[in-house]
Parts: C-alpha cells; structure tokens; sequence
C-alpha cells in the first residue's frame, strides 16, 4: 500500500499549496489524479515519492510510516519508489551520456554490475535503439529523452511508479509508447502507480481508477 | 502532370544567414591566444635555453635607451630591459596562476560546501565573506604580506587569500540554483547519496564556471602581486618582477628615460588582456543560451 | 482532377483551396539546413510548401524534432548563424508596401516592417514571453508607441480597446506578469502580439502545457482571431487543439511536410491518407492508443528513400525512392483519395 494521510505541503508553512490531501494505492493499482495546472498535485507527487517533506500529513509505503524525506529517507524506501517529471530537459543531467543516465541508479546502489544487461533491456523495453544511448542529452529529442528518463525510474525495479505530468510535453505516439512501456513493466512486475496529470482521456483510459483533485485534497491559502 | 512534381534532390540554392559580427569576434579570440601562447612560450622557453644573466650589471651601459642590442634599453645599472621583462613576467605569470588555482579550489569548495549544506553552515560561511569582501582586497593583502618576510610564496598567499570569496559566492549560487532542479530529485529518488549527488551532479556542472572564474583572476592576480611589489612589499626589489621593475624604474621616468617604465607596463596589460580575452571567449562558449541555437 | 503539382503559381496550386484569395504567405520549396562540424549537415526541413489565406488557419502538425520550430523560426527570420535555407517564403504587401520573401529579407526589413507589424508571433510560454517587472498595461502601451506610434495623449483608449480584442480583462491591465493565471498570461501575450493588426498570425506550441479546459478556451480565442479575417500558422504537437481550430492540416515527418488537407476529412472521415499521419491520429487515447513502432530517423542521416518506410506498415521495395509530394500527400502507397 502506498498511502498519503491528511497530507499538507507546500514552499511556506504559512502558505501551504494544498492542505489534507489523502489518497491510497493498492499494490498493483493504477491511480490517475486529475487537476487543473498549479493546483499542487506535482507537490503531491514530490511527496509521494519522499522527494518533499510535508508540512503535516503521514504517509506509508507498504505498511512503513516514512520518517524522513529527500536524503533523510532510508535508500530502500526511496529507491522503491521510481518517479518520472514533466520536463525530461530539466529531469536529465546534461552531462551523461543516456546510457550513463539509465545506469546512475544502479552506480548510486553499488549495484554497477547489473548495468549492461539492465540498461540493454530497458533500451528495449523503452524503444530506444541504435547509438542513441551514447548521446547526450542535448544531441536527442524530448521524446527520446523522456524514454531514457522512464528507463532511469524503472532501473532499480520500483514497486511503486510516480509519473508527474509524463507525457504532457510529448506527441501522441510517443505518448503511446510511453504508457506502453510503462504498463509493460506493472504487468511484469505487479508495480503500483500514480499517475499525475490534467488530460482526462488519457488518464481515463491508462488507469484503473482517476481520483479528481477537488475530492481528495483541500486548497491551501 | 505527374512530372512536374517536385523532385526531391533538385539542387537548391543554399543562403548562409550567418551574421558578420562573427569574423571580428574571430579576430580578436584568435589575437588573444596568440598573444597568450607567445608568452608562455617566452616565460617557458626564453630562460632555459638563452642562459643569459638578466642580473648581469654594467654600469657603463647604464640607462640607454632602446637599440639594436638592448631593443628595451638599460635600467639604472645597465641591465637588460628585455631580459628582465621576460624573467618579470615569469614571477607575475606564475604568481598570477598559482593564487588564482589555490583562491579557485579554496573558492569551489567553500561555496559548493556552503550550498550543499544548507541551513546554518551556509548562513555562517557567508557571513564570514561577506565580512572578507567588505574589507578593500589591497588592504587585506598587504595586511598578509605584512607578516612574513618578502618573497614569492607570501604574495602567493596573499593574494589567494582575498580573491577565493567570489568564486565561492559564483559557486555557492550556482549550486543552489541547480538543488533544485528535477534531475537532483530523480538522483535521490534513485538512491544517491547526499555526498554523490554533489559530487557527481553539481561540482561537475559548476566547474566550467569555476574554471571560467580562475581565468579571469589570473589577470587580476597578476595586477595584484604588480601593485603589492610596487608599493615595495611583494618580492625584493633585486628579483624582476613586472612590479619591481616599475617601482625601481620610477626615479628615471621623471629625468625622461620613458623605457624601464614603459616596456614592463606593456608586459603586464597586453598579455593580461589577452588571458582575459580568451577567458570571454570560453565564457560564450558554455554560454547555455548559444549552446541552444546549436540545438534543433 | 486537381493539379497535383506546386509551382510558384498559386491560383494552380493544390495547396490554395479553390476560390480562396490571395495567400496571406505563401511558401514554397522551404529548405533550412545547418552546418555541423566536420561538414555534415542536417537538413531539418525539406521542401515544405504551402499557402495560407486570410482567414484560414493551418496547423503545423508533427512530434517533437520534426522539424516545425525550425520552419517557424525560419519564417520569423531568427534561425541560428549556422542555419542555411533555401526555396521562399513570401508574405504578402498591405497597404501598398511590396511583398516580401521573409527568407531573404535583411534583418533591418524583418525588424521593422515584418515582426509584429505583418507576423504576430503568439508564444509558446507566454510567462516567458512577457517581462516580468512590468505591468501589463505598460507593455501594451510601449508595443502600442513602437508598432503604432500612438501619440500619448491616445494611448490609454488604445490600452484598453488592444486588451479587449484578445478578451484580456481591462481591469487587470495593472497587474504583473506573475500576478496572472496561464490563461491570462496566454491573452495578455495574444493582446501584443495582436497590436500590430499583423495579417498573419504564427503560434508557436500555443497550448503546450495547458489544462484541456485552457486548451480549448486558447484554441477557441485563436479561432476567433482567424475569423476577424487573420491567417493563422499554429504550430502544435497537440492533435485535439488542431482539431479544435485547424481548417487544414500539414503533417511533418523527418524535416518534410508528407500530408497537407482538410481538417475535417483529416480527422473525420475518410481519415488521413499518409501511414504515417493514421499512425499518429490512432495513437490517441481516445482511440486505439497504440504507439508507431520504432523512433524517427535522424535528421543527419536520412535514408535516401522515404524516411517513414522503416516504420511504415506499408513499405514495400518501392519505399528505396523517396516519393513525391502530390495530390496533398507523400506516399506510394497512400490511402485512396475521398471521392467528393
């Protein structure tokens, strides 16, 4: 179970974005949360995946109360959790090659060996082919970046998936293949995920269930 | 009508819109490093192979001006000018290089440090340069130099010790801008260390401006060691330095021998401007913005 | 049968509909390269053509990389020093100034009497596009004293009637940049780029980010504007906003426009003609969401053939060469034309 109690959060504690927000996950379920833009569901999703601490609220991952967040938060929790953001411009180190981007997690776990066979497959799995994943960053499109980013949050196996806004940047085919690659993985692997998005159909059509923002969290102030 | 569709490889009349602007920008970064290889070559190659005495005195040649055999002319007692220009701006270069690599890494790791940190190590540390930078870089240094006897390594110390705080504030923002990026998130998401995440994430996206920084102090090192061995505290006045020759060379400028002062000032504002000159264009270089026109 | 050929005669062109006027702009065999190190090139668009008439507006469809915001910085004259272009781009005279090919034009012409004056450019972040530390009411007023030369004493009257015409509240003018949700920052920066009574009108990725509520309101205000008379280029990755607002539809693939056509036949029935422009329309979710195998050819290394082929469901040997464009399609092996 991933679960967000009453959750508040936000850049001030005097102003927070959004404030009680809750909302659960059942192993291998997909959850589409529907919101206008600057709502505050990407902060959702940061708290989601332990990536920001909340003002006030609690929040479990598989039965485990979270105690710290960002660095604070133990790596096996971190690491259980894959996340993919809405920018893969902004989400990628301009300084690796895409392979050395898919293969960072496993370097940051000591688990460097697994790499080759690993980022092979999910090159696979992503639909990245040919010398592609010798480029860097800025030599690759924001379709094929976006590929190498969900790639980089599959690598260490997560059981849940935080997908922010993935595809919003991207064309409907890429859209497509990426959602694809993404169920792929969940079928595999019985992972949980939360999608966040504001495109009704896509999210109606991708989940199990989409929850509406104005029903699972209050404005803040 | 089927042929008169439009062929695909007909050969097309291509137009550059490239701008003009381009070929003096050109020139000038093309100047710049020649000027700056010729001198390194001359600081490098000069002293070891012409085995000269630039300390060699003749008081018969004292004080002439430029000519076939001394092209800079003769200082006070007959040495030549040349000669002690070239060794001058060895000292001045390898001052200058020195304290701006030793100020740079004290720099990149005090606000790289400061950043990574956050919180009250950030709040102290910064306070702590901004109390450094409020007092005038001459005064600081010549209060370092003070304190030890003359000689190279304490103008060495001297002036690392008043140019590190920009760095450190260059660094220090450059890393709180990139914390907050995505691409810091997806690291800690995929398990990386606060330790690895600076040093694989953020150091190596801030080097190239650090790296930018310490070439620009070079010139602003070399001024500063110029000026400490002008007002007399740097190095002794027997060693050449570019700031010993002008101090020395003061009392004939005002008896109208234009030479010991004129060719050591040459020596010191054309090869700094040249450093500096290069440096801007490295600084176009990692310009993000013209790395983007690049991009499709 | 219609001419299937493009020639710089516009009246035979297929790419004007019969009976429409004059283009707007007119563009034909539009190349733009860029030279790479080491002598490579990369050809981002090849031999686009079209036209584009008052009141009409045309989306520029196509994924990421394409190919589409090459061709639009090429039209606004602000492609990089390493970019090289062939063919034309002809935007028509008003008021008794000459036509001008936007592709030759010195950048002293493109900044004085092109930008803002006959090209609205609607940008694709309009917070970005906006300067944050002044007023909106103030940004109007010095676009209004540039373009126009409005004499002070008018400029108020002139404020409020330009903010009215891109439906931007007139009690908000005094507000900043960041003070304004995304969908008034989008009016705000459609009010500039309205200012000049620009004929043409170019949106960069108009609705790129934006909620589907904001998606239509945007798309529908753009509408709007191609219906006081304005061509519209909109320039979009978003298929349901071309729906929404495209009379016609020009696919780009691989640097080259491979399908050009009604909107409605496009995305109704009979549906697109090209296999490649079918691929992209069933991959909506609200259709069968099913991705176009493989990744688009790099632009540095085209195939000689068609670029599409090695994805194509179609390709056959006839593939090898590159087919050309005609009857508003480039395939050999294209869906049958509709039988009007």
């Amino acid at each position: 179970m991933l679960e967000l109690d009453a959750v508040t959060a936000g850049y001030d504690r005097r102003a927070p974005v959004f404030r009680a927000a809750s909302l659960t996950l059942a192993p291998g379920e997909s959850v589409g949360l529907l919101g206008p833009s600057g709502c505050g569901k990407s902060t959702l999703a940061r708290v989601a995946a332990l990536l920001h601490r909340p003002d006030a609220g609690r929040v479990t991952v598989d039965g485990e109360p979270v105690r710290g967040w960002r660095h604070r938060a133990p790596r096996r929790l971190r690491t259980a959790i894959g996340v993919v953001f809405q920018q893969p411009r902004l989400s990628a180190d301009p300084r690796l090659t895409l392979h050395d981007l898919i293969a960072e997690p496993l370097r940051a776990t000591g688990r460097r060996t697994e790499a080759p066979e690993r980022v092979a497959a999910l090159a696979a799995a992503t639909g990245l082919t040919g010398d592609l994943l010798t480029r860097r960053p800025h030599e690759v499109s924001d379709g094929q970046l976006q590929r190498a980013c969900l790639a980089r949050a599959l690598v260490l196996r997560p059981r849940w998936l935080v997908c922010d806004e993935m595809t919003a940047m991207l064309d409907a085919s890429t859209t497509a293949a990426l959602v694809a690659a993404v169920e792929e993985y969940r079928a595999e692997h019985g992972a949980g995920l939360l999608a966040v998005g504001h495109d009704r159909v896509l999210l109606e059509r991708w989940c199990d269930r989409t929850v509406e923002w104005a029903g699972c969290a209050e404005p803040g102030t | 009508m089927a042929d008169l569709t439009t062929k695909t490889d007909i050969s097309r009349q291509w137009r550059s819109h490239g701008r003009t602007r381009r070929s003096t920008r050109t020139v000038r970064v093309t100047a710049s490093a020649l000027i700056t290889a010729a001198t390194v070559l001359a600081v490098l190659v000069v002293p070891p192979i012409v085995q000269l005495d630039e300390q060699a005195i003749d008081l018969a040649l004292k004080l002439r001006p430029p000519s076939p055999a001394h092209p800079f002319g003769t200082d006070d007692v007959g040495r030549d000018l040349l000669l002690r220009c070239v060794y001058g701006l060895r000292v001045s270069l390898l001052v200058g290089l020195v304290a701006a690599l030793v100020a740079t890494v004290i720099g990149t790791a005090v606000g790289a440090a400061a950043a990574a940190f956050g919180g009250w190590t950030d709040r102290i540390v910064m306070r702590l340069v901004d109390t450094f930078s409020s007092v005038p870089h001459l005064l600081l240094g010549i209060f370092i130099v003070a304190m030890f006897r003359p000689g190279v390594w304490p103008v060495i110390v001297s002036v690392a010790l008043t140019h590190w705080l920009s760095t450190a504030r260059i660094v220090r923002s450059e890393v709180l801008s990139l914390r907050s990026r995505p691409f810091v998130d997806a690291a800690i998401s995929g398990g990386a260390s606060r330790w690895r995440v600076t040093a694989r994430h953020l150091l190596p996206a801030v080097l190239p401006q650090a790296g930018l920084a310490a070439v620009l102090m070079v010139p602003h090192a070399m001024w500063h060691e110029s000026a400490l061995s002008f007002l007399g505290l740097g190095l002794p006045t027997h060693q050449a330095s570019l700031g010993t020759l002008v101090q020395t060379a003061r009392g004939s400028l005002l008896a109208g021998d234009w030479w010991p002062t004129l060719f050591p000032g040459l020596f010191l504002i054309v090869p700094t401007l040249a450093i500096a000159g290069l440096a801007g264009a490295w600084r176009e270089r990692i310009n993000p913005r013209r790395r983007s026109e690049l991009m499709l | 049968m219609k001419p299937d050929t493009v020639k710089p005669d516009a009246a035979t062109s297929d790419a004007v509909r019969p009976g429409a006027v004059a283009p707007v702009l007119s563009v034909r065999e539009l190349s733009v390269r860029f030279r790479m190190r080491g002598g490579r090139h990369i050809a981002a668009v090849t031999g686009a053509s079209f036209d584009l008439a008052a009141g009409e507006c045309l989306a520029l469809v196509g994924e990421s990389g394409c190919g589409k915001s090459v061709l639009a910085s090429a039209l606004l004259g602000l492609l990089p020093g390493n970019a090289q272009t062939a063919g034309s781009a002809v935007i028509e005279g008003t008021g008794g100034t000459d036509a001008v090919d936007l592709l030759t034009a010195s950048e002293r012409t493109l900044a004085r009497t092109v930008r803002g004056r006959r090209i609205g450019l609607i940008p694709q972040s309009p917070a970005a596009h906006l300067t944050p530390v002044r007023t909106i009411r103030a940004q109007l007023a010095e676009t209004l004293r540039a373009l126009d030369r409005t004499p002070r004493s008018a400029l108020p009257a002139a404020v409020t009637a330009a903010a009215d015409r891109a439906a931007f509240p007139t009690g908000l003018l005094d507000r900043y940049p960041h003070e304004l949700s995304g969908g008034l920052a989008q009016r705000a920066a459609t009010a500039l780029a309205l200012v000049g009574d620009a004929p043409l009108l170019l949106a960069d990725e108009p609705t790129t980010g934006l909620d589907r509520d904001l998606v239509h309101r945007t798309a529908d205000e753009l509408r709007r504007h191609t219906d006081d008379g304005r061509a519209l280029l909109t320039i979009t990755h978003d298929l349901a906003a071309a729906e929404r607002i495209a009379d016609r539809v020009a696919v780009m693939y691989a640097g080259r426009i491979v399908e050009l056509t009604d909107a409605a036949a496009f995305f109704g029935a009979p549906g697109p003609r090209h296999p490649y422009a079918r691929g992209l329309l069933a991959a909506l979710p609200e259709r069968d969401f099913r991705p176009i195998p493989g990744l688009p050819p790099e632009l540095g290394d085209l195939p000689t053939g068609c670029a599409f082929a090695p994805r194509c469901p179609r390709a056959t040997d006839r593939c090898a060469t590159a087919p050309d464009f005609a009857d508003g399609v480039a395939c050999h092996h294209a869906e049958e034309p509709a039988r009007a």
